[in-house]
């Protein structure tokens, strides 16, 4: 009969309306992200607090777009250090191939996903800012090969 | 009181209702559909949101009062008023009971009708006065559609009119009264179901929603004949929309289910006292149930709308009221 | 085939008195029909989109309409253009992908693993049988997600709002197990040449039985809802016929082939992935109208459905990648590659010269091919076909314009 499929779905629509809303109040509420999930570029710091970057920059060849940017200079014992370590979030799209590139586990995708801003300038972030560059042999810590096992 | 005050108060009454409801039915819509669509709906302005269509009338009156250069001025201005008059005037004949109402017409089952067929007029002229082609399909749609339901709405009111020997709205509701067989209610849906169903059908229609929205076509035409407006001239005609659902509810609660009678208590003082609240729920559930249909359906196609008031509803309804008319004779009810 | 002449910036020339005395009637008029010599009509040129709620998108149509009976239609492209393809030829290879997840930004592992087989056989790479199993496990995983968002969209072009909502249910439980997966919802950056960046997940089995205990039952009320409707299918029937001539001369491909009765599928025709040690069917249309290539993308996604089964199911043990080097550098020549994207035959065609870069690389849209057909399909139809057709060919403008 014409009109039956109407109302089989005018049922389908209260039976879902019965069900309840699947959407969460955001702000207030949040759905936690799955372990892998890659957000906005972050440092990883040793035990003592110090950057595990060396200054390699592998990373920054590595980048697609074009967007970190190490400035090094030297210091007094021959080792690296870092002026400042530049990224430029709003040109990201956290495709992740700088971290699986980091030979020294130092950089990760965080889990940091509310990076709107109202601020052109909150969109280029300086990471690291006038820090010694961890040595290599020191990066090729214990804890690194543990995490690599 | 000089009766020229007196109507001047009905009057407000009847604006200031209108008002309320179109700000209550803005959020029920959003509410009702985010509740059909597995959503939370608007949330953040008040407890529930509730404030958020206090915040969207604001924001609209706030809004830069846009005129395309090319629009014809005094079309362009005169279509919003002539959308939302003819919708506040179908408000006048309405009874919330015996003694709430803003005007007692003999005529006021006609008067409704009459003023909402007022409405395509207004449309056409926002549709033609934008110089915009979308709103010229708009628009044009709308009249079509507008005039081919019109006359399945007056044919399906004709059964309880005919039934209650009367065009006023309060003769209508007190033929209501009583039971037949002892337990039903003497609605007149029952004997005039099909008279209903076609009433329901073409009060869709007629109030422009889904699956009958043409003159908007959100998918289609972006929002048609209301495509260049903006802030309150835009308001007006979203706030017509949503007068004109009250006012086919209000109509069908009228006509099709008892208006403010309580059943089985309908010469109860209390029951009668209460009236008013019992014709605002009854109309709100119709208008929920519109708005059901609304977030259900998909959008039938211009002409296949066209074809089906006039091969069908109209057709159907002619000899429903034939056949009525005559079973009202034979049985002499 | 169709004369793309009758349409454009010029003919909207309107005669302003006496229209009878124009010998000749300017390009855009007609006379009445009906003997009324006196009168000319006008034919209306509208601009659907760019920006236009039922084009999915930037898409740009100029249509041709006589009152609301669409003459003729045109597609204008370029609004998303990005360049990719210039753009690859500036990337190592493992970096490409991170481009064509936003090509064909709703289906972007079909577009990655494309690349993944065009430059493993450019540099003779064998990829693990995991890595194949899981492909198509994500493969699949993808195509539910795009076959739903096109079923919201249609039949939120159709003016049914509740499908496109339910949809989202739906997608957003895939995309947060290929987020799981991968690590993002849409911009994968996941099957690389030589196999997956990583195995799957823990738990991940779970959350797609979870999924697939109430697939089904939802695919019903989809069908309920707008298959059943008495509305719709009066909307869908016999609108945008294509028929399989027209499909096969316009190279279309996928669901909008298949429906007009052309049974090509890349994953049978020419098995990747793991394709060819599952068991499916493709589900196949007679006429070739919106209805048809609606009830074909219905019975692909309960298909996709039974395959992700299959391959939880049979998903062998080993490793997820091949060893490639990072400065992959395959020997000069060319290599092409297809796969059966939700859309149709998407395939990378890659020029090597023996560098670390390409040379040249070409992406084969599927939805180009299939969005050029909308003059045949939109001429004689109405505004509400018109958009009724649109949204039954799926296309996806990142993929056209590139």
């Amino acid at each position: 009969m014409w009109g039956l499929g109407i109302l089989k779905g005018m049922a389908v629509t209260m039976r879902n309306a019965m069900r309840g809303p699947i959407t969460v109040r955001y702000p207030d509420q949040r759905l936690p992200l799955p372990e892998r999930a890659r957000w906005a570029v972050s440092h990883r710091y040793d035990e003592n607090g110090r950057p595990k970057c060396t200054a390699c920059l592998i990373c920054v060849k590595e980048c697609p777009d074009h967007i970190l940017s190490i400035a090094v200079s030297r210091t007094a014992d021959g080792g690296k250090h870092i002026d400042s370590y530049r990224y430029e979030l709003g040109a990201c799209m956290m495709c992740g191939l700088c971290v699986e590139a980091c030979p020294y586990d130092a950089i990760e995708m965080s889990h940091e996903y509310e990076l709107a801003s109202a601020d052109q300038g909150d969109l280029v972030r300086e990471l690291l800012h006038d820090v010694d560059a961890a040595s290599p042999r020191r990066a090729a810590s214990p804890a690194k090969e543990a995490a690599d096992a | 009181m000089s009766p020229l005050l007196q109507a001047l108060l009905r009057t407000l009454a009847a604006v200031a209702l209108l008002l309320v409801n179109g700000v209550v039915l803005i959020l029920m819509l959003r509410k009702v559909l985010a509740r059909l669509h597995l959503r939370l709906g608007p949330t953040r302005v008040g407890p529930w949101g509730v404030l958020q269509t206090v915040a969207d009338v604001f924001k609209l009156l706030t809004k830069e009062d846009f005129r395309p250069s090319g629009a014809d001025k005094w079309l362009f201005r005169l279509a919003p008023v002539l959308v939302f008059v003819p919708s506040f005037m179908a408000y006048l004949p309405l009874a919330l009971s015996d003694t709430w109402r803003f005007s007692d017409l003999d005529t006021g089952v006609l008067f409704v009708l009459a003023a909402g067929s007022l409405v395509p007029i207004g449309i056409l002229m926002a549709g033609w006065g934008s110089n915009a082609k979308w709103s010229l399909l708009g628009g044009l749609r709308a009249a079509g559609q507008q005039i081919a339901y019109e006359i399945p709405l007056m044919l399906s009111v004709l059964g309880p009119v005919m039934f209650a020997g009367s065009l006023n709205v309060a003769a209508i509701v007190n033929a209501q009264r009583g039971v037949w067989l002892g337990v039903i209610p003497r609605w007149f849906v029952l004997p005039q179901l099909v008279g209903f169903v076609i009433f329901a059908i073409a009060g869709q229609a007629e109030t422009s929603q889904t699956p009958f929205d043409m003159s908007e076509a959100e998918s289609e035409l972006i929002t048609g004949f209301a495509n260049e407006y903006s802030g309150m001239r835009f308001g007006f005609m979203f706030l017509a929309e949503f007068s004109n659902m009250f006012v086919v509810s209000a109509l069908g609660v009228t006509l099709f289910f008892g208006g403010w009678l309580v059943p089985w208590a309908d010469r109860n003082p209390l029951a009668l006292a209460l009236g008013p609240a019992v014709f605002m729920l009854k109309t709100y559930l119709g208008i929920a149930v519109m708005m059901w249909v609304r977030g259900t359906l998909p959008r039938v196609r211009v002409d296949q709308l066209l074809a089906f008031s006039w091969k069908t509803l109209i057709p159907v309804s002619l000899a429903w009221t034939v056949l009525s008319a005559l079973v009202m004779r034979a049985v002499n009810l | 085939m169709s004369d793309i002449g009758r349409i454009g910036p010029s003919t909207g020339v309107v005669p302003t008195e006496g229209a009878h005395r124009i010998p000749v009637l300017p390009r855009g008029l007609r006379r009445a029909p009906s003997g009324i010599d006196e009168v000319a009509t006008e034919h209306l040129i509208v601009n659907m989109g760019p920006q236009h709620p039922s084009t999915h998108g930037v898409l740009h149509i100029l249509l041709e309409l006589d009152g609301e009976v669409v003459v003729a239609a045109e597609a204008s492209l370029g609004y998303l253009h990005r360049g990719i393809e210039k753009l690859v030829e500036h990337r190592r290879y493992h970096q490409i992908g991170t481009l064509l997840d936003r090509a064909d930004y709703v289906s972007g592992l079909h577009s990655e693993t494309a690349l993944a087989m065009a430059v493993e056989s450019l540099a003779g790479i064998e990829v693990p049988e995991k890595a194949q199993w899981i492909r198509s496990l994500v493969m699949e995983v993808n195509r539910i997600t795009s076959h739903m968002l096109w079923l919201g969209t249609f039949g939120l072009d159709l003016g049914a709002m509740a499908p496109f909502l339910y949809t989202m249910r739906e997608r957003e439980a895939l995309l947060d197990i290929l987020e799981a997966i991968t690590g993002s919802r849409m911009m994968f950056n996941y099957v690389r040449p030589g196999g997956v960046l990583a195995d799957l997940p823990a738990g991940i089995g779970v959350a797609l039985d979870t999924f697939l205990a109430t697939f089904d039952g939802y695919m019903d009320e989809y069908d309920t809802l707008l298959g059943g409707n008495e509305i719709f299918v009066e909307r869908v029937r016999g609108v945008g016929v294509i028929d399989a001539t027209t499909a096969t001369a316009f190279g279309m491909t996928g669901a909008c082939l298949r429906a007009a009765g052309v049974d090509y599928d890349v994953r049978k025709a020419a098995p990747y992935a793991a394709y060819a040690h599952v068991e499916f069917e493709v589900p196949l249309g007679t006429v070739g109208d919106c209805w048809d290539r609606y009830a074909v993308r219905m019975e692909e996604l309960r298909w996709a459905g039974r395959l992700i089964r299959q391959l939880l199911d049979g998903m062998p043990e080993g490793d997820h990648t091949a060893k490639v080097p990072k400065g992959l550098r395959p020997p000069a020549g060319e290599s092409y590659a297809a796969v059966e994207s939700p859309r149709g035959e998407l395939g990378i065609h890659l020029v090597s010269d023996g560098s670390d870069r390409p040379y040249r690389m070409r992406l084969r849209s599927p939805a180009y091919f299939n969005l050029a057909v909308i003059d045949e399909a939109l001429s004689g139809g109405l505004v509400a076909d018109a958009v009724a057709t649109l949204g039954s060919l799926d296309i996806v403008l990142g993929e056209i314009d590139r």
